[in-house]
């Protein structure tokens, strides 16, 4: 490919990349692609930004429920046109506040939520008939809970179900392979819980996106662009092949599975890495699956830029490289954006970065006319042979996956915490080597350090968590909760949809925890094959 | 090239409900590429994890966390390493810890911290320097 006086360079997940694009670079179907249609390389509406910018999503939780329904009223006042929340450990695990093991983790990293009455908080004075709400449950076994907290948080204020419209993220693998924590549900109990969501909201939330392919987090914990794809579209298909075994008609939730996907670095392969993803996901609808449905054909995603790329030194310089990051995902054609906060190493983001994260993103929309023409780098020599060798070898880690049985079995037997590590170590290596130069780290790394300023969360949260979990497990009828939770147990051991009973089990005003305890008591528990 | 860690053994753990793993298994795959033993515990209370050091004869205990919670959970664990004796295990906390935060930690005997972006060889070096200088300490004790 690369002329043989030039080395041979390559992207950062190893594809070749040659000196310069060429004609005969292009495959032959790039010039008659469309934005709109099959196979939807080129983004999956026709007017792409012009008939609607993307979302503007910025992801925020800390402290309470109150603490954070301040920064998503900021973030929209300042015009953020969704809501990204996301949830502390504990609430993740599903884990009250006042459990021993969570007293330190109460409010990091996102907000704390223990009982339904947080999310009347979480959401107090957010139109939720009318911004779109993404609730960043990333594992299932709090994403029911969480789900059904916040529908009758929402029905509390007349809102009906019918209005409602956001997405859980939900993703077993999340709990499985990702985020290690203690007491984890083993692959399959956590994508029994994962696909139970899915069924109830395809019958339930019309406007719900019940799930939210991640891609996003094995990337962050190692995977390279290849990895992150083919454990998207086979997470992807894995739950295709299960609603369908539950007797539902892909026509009626395909369109309904939503992605996240990394903005990483790598400027180029990851606008090849979207447009793959896309075209990918398309044939595999249409031609496996028989689908020809083209809503059910298209894939449609939310975009975060890549925290683990960010530095504490120079912190500053994060605003430089989310950008650039950001770009490449407006590049790509994507539905929604983050862009992370230039605090990002160091703390959870303070308003500030908050807000000068959501402003760059105005920057792309309005500044710099990237929005004007949908797929702009079509037909780019580079971009297109990227976008090929992306989708072909995505196609071999896909194929590997499926001889393992699928995304499910290869999670059980380890495979995917080895290639996590693995890949994940070389990186380290790259750059402890020197091969890969990270500005701030072992590169341009000297001069005097602007510290940022650090944001200390709110002291009062554990305090204030507890108390409000022994005022309303005082209040309420013990016996008839602890009858509702004892039946979202039964129901998980009977492989019986258990969000009916999680809906009871909430309106009795049953807590996370005692949902957490009870799946995890029925489903059983896991030991990560990570080391 | 590191070669003061070979045969020695470390224990290494998660503080409360952090879920990143990334960092700590890179530095544990790091370790034991420097030809130390290492016990991967997970999530572990301090209880679990100063008892693992005192069954595990170990003389580095990594702790590693980024979600924020050091400053609660690495006062217990150095606790209980007082309370079972262990104290003079080799203490590195690594992840998302702010400078400020530092010499609260080291007054509490944590001897080194590794913020994100450290790098892995220089921080092998460091840990060489503190094990082997505990090792002899022990040495010389034990000799007494």
């Amino acid at each position: 490919m690369s002329s043989p006086e030039v080395s041979p360079e390559s992207t950062a997940s190893g594809l070749e990349l040659p000196a310069y694009g060429r004609p005969d670079d292009v495959g032959p179907t790039a010039a008659s692609e469309r934005p709109g249609s099959f196979p939807f390389t080129r983004g999956i509406h026709e007017g792409m930004y012009r008939n609607r910018p993307w979302t503007m999503r910025q992801l925020a939780g800390f402290g309470r429920a109150t603490d954070t329904n301040a920064r998503y009223r900021a973030l929209l006042a300042a015009g953020a046109t969704g809501v990204n929340g996301v949830f502390d450990y504990p609430s993740l695990r599903a884990f009250d506040s006042d459990h021993p093991l969570a007293r330190s983790d109460v409010g990091r990293g996102g907000v704390a939520v223990d009982v339904r009455d947080d999310f009347d908080d979480l959401f107090a004075e957010i139109p939720l008939d009318k911004v779109s709400v993404s609730l960043v449950s990333s594992q299932p076994i709090g994403a029911v809970a969480h789900l059904a907290m916040f529908v009758q948080a929402a029905q509390r204020r007349g809102i009906p179900k019918a209005a409602l419209s956001g997405t859980s993220q939900n993703d077993f693998l999340m709990e499985t392979a990702i985020t290690i924590a203690p007491q984890a549900l083993p692959p399959v109990g956590s994508f029994q819980l994962e696909c139970d969501l899915i069924e109830y909201a395809i019958t339930e939330l019309p406007r719900w996106n019940p799930v939210s392919i991640s891609g996003y987090n094995y990337r962050e914990a190692g995977a390279d662009a290849v990895l992150e794809s083919a454990l998207t579209l086979t997470h992807a298909q894995a739950v295709t092949h299960e609603l369908i075994r539950r007797g539902h008609a892909p026509e009626a939730f395909l369109s309904r599975i939503s992605f996240f996907l990394n903005a990483h670095s790598d400027f180029f392969e990851e606008i090849a890495k979207f447009r793959a993803a896309r075209r990918a996901w398309a044939k595999w609808v249409r031609d496996d699956l028989g689908v020809a449905h083209e809503p059910s054909q298209r894939f449609r995603f939310h975009v975060q830029t890549s925290g683990v790329s960010n530095t504490a030194r120079h912190a500053h310089v994060n605003i430089a490289r989310s950008m650039t990051q950001g770009l490449s995902a407006v590049l790509g054609g994507t539905q929604s954006l983050h862009i992370n906060g230039f605090d990002e190493a160091v703390s959870i983001p303070s308003e500030h970065a908050a807000m000068t994260a959501l402003r760059s993103q105005y920057v792309l929309l309005h500044e710099t006319g990237v929005a004007k023409s949908a797929d702009p780098l079509g037909g780019s020599y580079l971009v297109e042979h990227l976008t090929d060798v992306m989708e072909e070898r995505v196609q071999d880690v896909v194929a590997q996956i499926d001889a393992m049985g699928g995304v499910v079995p290869a999670t059980e037997r380890g495979w995917v915490h080895a290639e996590l590590s693995r890949l994940s170590f070389e990186a380290q290596k790259a750059i402890d080597d020197e091969e890969q130069l990270i500005v701030g780290v072992n590169t341009m790394n000297d001069g005097a350090d602007v510290p940022v300023e650090i944001f200390r969360l709110p002291t009062d949260t554990l305090a204030k968590q507890s108390a409000r979990l022994a005022e309303v497990r005082s209040r309420r009828d013990t016996q008839a909760a602890a009858s509702a939770v004892e039946e979202v147990g039964q129901a998980a051991v009977a492989k019986v949809n258990v969000m009916p009973a999680v809906e009871r089990a909430v309106e009795q005003d049953a807590t996370l925890g005692e949902l957490g305890a009870v799946l995890r008591t029925s489903l059983g528990l896991w030991d990560f094959p990570l080391w | 090239m590191v070669n003061g860690l070979r045969g020695h053994k470390a224990v290494i753990a998660k503080l409360g409900f952090d879920a990143h793993w990334r960092g700590v298994i890179i530095i544990a795959n790091a370790l034991r590429d420097a030809g130390m033993e290492v016990v991967y515990l997970g999530h572990a209370s301090a209880e679990d994890i100063a008892s693992a050091v005192v069954q595990e004869d170990a003389i580095l205990l990594g702790l590693s966390t980024l979600s924020g919670n050091h400053l609660g959970e690495c006062p217990s664990v150095m606790e209980q390493l007082r309370v079972v004796g262990a104290d003079d295990v080799v203490v590195v906390l690594g992840g998302t810890v702010p400078a400020a935060d530092v010499p609260e930690l080291e007054a509490d005997g944590v001897a080194a911290v590794f913020p994100t972006g450290s790098s892995v060889p220089d921080l092998l070096v460091l840990i060489e320097e503190l094990v082997v200088e505990q090792d002899a300490a022990r040495r010389k004790a034990g000799s007494l």
